[in-house]
């Protein structure tokens, strides 16, 4: 059977949701099990212990068959990730943590120094480390030496919709890659989410897009076909691209015919 | 006097913003329809929540139109230590997570010194406490950062500097330069977020909007990491009886939220306790991302709230925290009351720390 390994867990769905930005807690625990997603990302600072009611993790943790990853958004330096880690492993018992470092708090860009340098201590830390980056292949191949279990490059910034404006640099990623390369960030449709995967991403992390929705749960089935669609034509063998039939060969005449 | 800076008058900076002002120029239904489409994309469908927590009406400074100024005869009190206890554990019950601590000008019974322990009691038992008070040294910021403060809000009140001096009638808040500097400063000191924003009635509106998207765009330029947000606070009856010289009504107002949200499509952009139940509830993902609820604006008022003497001002939603959540889910908004963890706070790391 067809399954993403992320260290030494297997999953067998390959759409991972944000549980961000949703209208409710509800309407999020909804597409997270109609998409049959069995991984979860979920901010720390989205925890809340002593309110049940604006806990996005207490819930979460009651949905069988489903693996929580907490992430460090919020952090801005390596040290403050460092930190998120330890309190998120301590909270939800996960060995997943999804380094997201993001210094400049309007645009959310991932920082790569910050990056490199907080998943080097986690992975050390035991840690299974996916951490969220600029499509970078010098980057990912440091992360992936570094140890850690996948590379997230975003797709086009966060929310902002504009789908893999980065695929030239994905595509170098994934080519050179031996861990999983995951996009992150930026998907706006299923037929972006589906291409990603036709591309060669082994899984694809999608939010804004599902929790945004008019119907999150039918959305989030969507991303969920998409993927599965995306990932079996990727198995199967894409025809490749032509241009149009040449009739002559001027350029290679003086060769003569074969 | 200090020289104006130059980004105050430089009106590129502005240009992409100036004509979403223009009244009639634009229909206000179109502009929130893209208001609310980029609100969408880039914060979901949830609203931030936090609440005031008035430490002290003490104040040095002679604003003409606040109901805290050292010429009122409003009784002056400043919270204990475990007064502000009793005040952030009430709160904590209402589900606050993130407060907002203030205080008038710099006096000797309320200086740097009890608002530093005011943070540190405060980030204690609140995920996210921010302040807004005095303008502060670089130094006292990164001491204010170390207490807990993840940011501070710090108002202009207005830009155009000849009203400033009329209405900053006394006080060290006349210095029109200076305070305009105080972000900046919070920010080297290692603040993480400032709120900035112009008391819409001081002076003309469309000029102080457009100086506010400059400073706005100063600060995101000079300030890498800062997180900017900014209100929109207009002026409420208040104990001094000042009346607004420009009246900003509610289309304005909204015309332009929505064309700070078109412009600045990342920043946070706050509205108070001070406007209607209709209007924010209207407002609530039309642009909006940040939203007080519960609102005291007596010194303390959470665990006393009937005996706790004079307002700032007036508040307009006097709704409480659970009825306007209600409201908020009604138009599929989620209210989020903890979205920060203390694990984030400590001063900004500058360049070579390490």
């Amino acid at each position: 059977m067809d399954q993403l390994q992320l260290g030494n867990h297997i999953l067998s769905s390959r759409l991972i949701l944000g549980t961000g930005k949703f209208s409710s807690t509800r309407a999020m625990l909804d597409a997270v099990r109609a998409s049959g997603t069995q991984l979860v990302t979920i901010a720390l600072r989205r925890f809340n212990r002593e309110q049940a009611e604006d806990d996005l993790f207490g819930p979460l943790s009651h949905i069988e068959g489903l693996t929580l990853m907490p992430n460090t958004s919020g952090a801005a330096t390596a040290r403050e990730a460092i930190r998120a880690a330890h309190i998120s492993r301590e909270l939800s018992g996960s060995p997943f943590i999804k380094v997201e470092i993001h210094p400049n708090p309007q645009h959310l860009m991932p920082d790569p120094i910050e990056t490199y340098e907080a998943c080097r201590v986690l992975v050390s830390e035991g840690f299974l480390v996916m951490p969220y980056i600029p499509a970078d292949p010098v980057l990912a191949k440091r992360l992936e030496d570094a140890g850690c279990v996948s590379v997230m490059p975003l797709g086009s910034a966060i929310g902002s919709g504009q789908g893999l404006s980065t695929a030239a640099m994905v595509s170098i990623i994934i080519r050179e890659s031996r861990i999983p390369v995951i996009v992150d960030a930026g998907l706006r449709s299923p037929s972006e989410a589906c291409a990603a995967m036709e591309m060669g991403c082994e899984a694809v992390l999608v939010n804004s897009a599902v929790a945004v929705a008019r119907d999150p749960a039918a959305m989030a089935v969507a991303f969920a076909r998409a993927v599965e669609a995306g990932r079996q034509a990727r198995q199967a063998g894409i025809m490749p691209k032509y241009g149009a039939a040449v009739a002559t060969s001027p350029l290679t005449s003086f060769l003569g015919n074969p | 006097m200090k020289r104006l800076p130059g980004w105050l008058s430089d009106e590129p900076l502005s240009a992409d913003i100036a004509p979403l002002l223009e009244e009639g120029r634009i229909p206000l239904e179109q502009l929130a329809a893209e208001a609310r489409d980029t609100t969408l994309r880039r914060f979901g469908r949830i609203v931030s929540l936090y609440a005031p927590l008035y430490l002290s009406n003490f104040c040095s400074s002679g604003c003409a139109y606040c109901g805290f100024a050292s010429d009122r005869k409003t009784p002056r009190r400043a919270l204990e230590p475990d007064e502000i206890d009793r005040e952030l554990a009430a709160m904590r019950r209402l589900g606050i997570g993130d407060v907002l601590l203030l205080t008038g000008e710099r006096t000797s019974t309320v200086g740097f010194g009890y608002l530093c322990r005011a943070v540190e009691v405060a980030a204690r038992v609140m995920p996210r406490v921010t302040v807004e008070a005095f303008p502060m040294t670089v130094a006292e910021y990164r001491t204010l950062a170390e207490c807990g403060c993840s940011g501070i809000t710090i108002y202009q009140e207005t830009y155009d500097p000849g009203r400033y001096g009329e209405l900053h009638r006394w006080g060290p808040k006349r210095d029109f330069a200076e305070r305009l500097e105080t972000p900046e400063r919070a920010l080297l000191g290692g603040i993480k977020s400032v709120g900035v924003g112009a008391l819409l009635g001081l002076s003309e509106p469309v000029a102080e909007a457009l100086a506010l998207a400059r400073h706005v765009r100063h600060l995101c330029r000079t300030c890498w990491k800062a997180g900017i947000s900014v209100s929109f606070p207009r002026i409420r009856p208040q104990e001094g009886g000042y009346q607004p010289a420009f009246p900003v009504d509610d289309r304005f107002l909204a015309r332009m939220i929505f064309a700070f949200r078109i412009g600045f499509p990342d920043v946070d952009l706050v509205l108070s306790t001070r406007e209607t139940p209709v209007f924010r509830d209207g407002m609530a993902g039309l642009g909006i991302t940040r939203m007080s609820i519960a609102s005291r604006t007596t010194v303390g008022g959470y665990h006393h709230a009937e005996d706790a003497g004079t307002t700032q001002f007036e508040v307009s939603d006097d709704r409480s925290a659970e009825e306007f959540c209600r409201a908020l889910r009604a138009k599929e908004i989620e209210p989020v009351f903890k979205n920060w963890d203390p694990v984030f706070n400590g001063p900004t790391m500058q360049e070579g720390e390490a």
